[in-house]
């Protein structure tokens, strides 16, 4: 299995969409009129960054035994609805042991001026000692 | 204390899948969850997360005043289910941070959040 400490991956710009925020609110049971809701950090900083890291063939994450088991948001600031965002993603540490796989990613997110907003951290554990499972029905 | 009981649906696991943008069939579909070894769907561990930032968010003094949150995501909360969020003052702008389902069991561990006055 591939590890990837230290891997890091391209900036992803994300605007905050005024509905995008309401309907995210909404979900969670926070009031819209509050802007945006703090754990919106997981789709502005986590949601727009784990993706290069699932679809990262070297890194071979089995996406089918991932278990998220732990997750940490911290903020210096947070962002407004309108503002745009940029994400920088990296691999902090890949560890294996027992048959499980433990990756470590972490997401900083600046406002477009680069001052920061938040860090994201993130561990996936994933089950190494499976077949991967089947896809979904048709 | 804030504190905040909440029944899990299968509808409001959608409406979080579509406001997220998350949609691993873990969390919709009940076939695919049971061929991956689940009983069926679950709730994301992400919305978990988000109704409990909303409660520590409340004993902050709002959204803005919140610095931190960590939590494990320690059990699987299935449609049905009623968990029970909590914050509680752990002093020094600290929050310890609970969530319990009517088993009494301990979805989310590790539950802590920082905030700013």
């Amino acid at each position: 299995m591939a590890a990837v400490a230290g891997r890091t991956y391209p900036a992803v710009r994300f605007e905050i969409e005024p509905d995008a925020v309401a309907a995210f609110a909404t979900a969670i049971g926070a009031d819209p009129a509050d802007g945006v809701p703090p754990t919106f950090a997981a789709v502005y900083s986590l949601g727009v960054t784990a993706p290069q890291l699932l679809g990262d063939d070297e890194a071979a994450v089995d996406f089918a035994n991932l278990l998220h088991a732990e997750q940490e948001f911290e903020w210096q600031r947070h962002p407004l609805v309108g503002e745009t965002v940029i994400s920088r993603a990296r691999v902090a540490s890949d560890t294996s042991r027992r048959g499980m796989r433990f990756v470590s990613f972490e997401t900083d997110t600046t406002d477009e001026q680069g001052a920061p907003l938040s860090r994201s951290r993130t561990l996936f554990v994933i089950r190494e000692d499976v077949r991967p499972a089947r896809a979904p029905a048709p | 204390m804030s504190e905040l009981q909440v029944t899990f649906t299968r509808e409001r696991i959608a409406r979080y899948a579509e406001a997220s943008g998350d949609h691993n069939p873990i969390h919709l579909d009940d076939d695919f969850a049971r061929s991956v070894g689940l009983p069926g769907v679950i709730a994301h561990g992400l919305l978990q997360m988000g109704i409990l930032a909303t409660v520590a968010a409340e004993a902050a003094g709002g959204p803005d005043h919140l610095r931190r949150i960590a939590v494990r995501f320690a059990g699987m909360v299935v449609p049905g289910d009623t968990v029970t969020f909590r914050a509680e003052p752990a002093g020094d702008g600290k929050l310890a941070l609970t969530a319990v389902n009517q088993k009494g069991e301990a979805v989310l561990t590790k539950g802590m959040a920082e905030f700013a006055a």
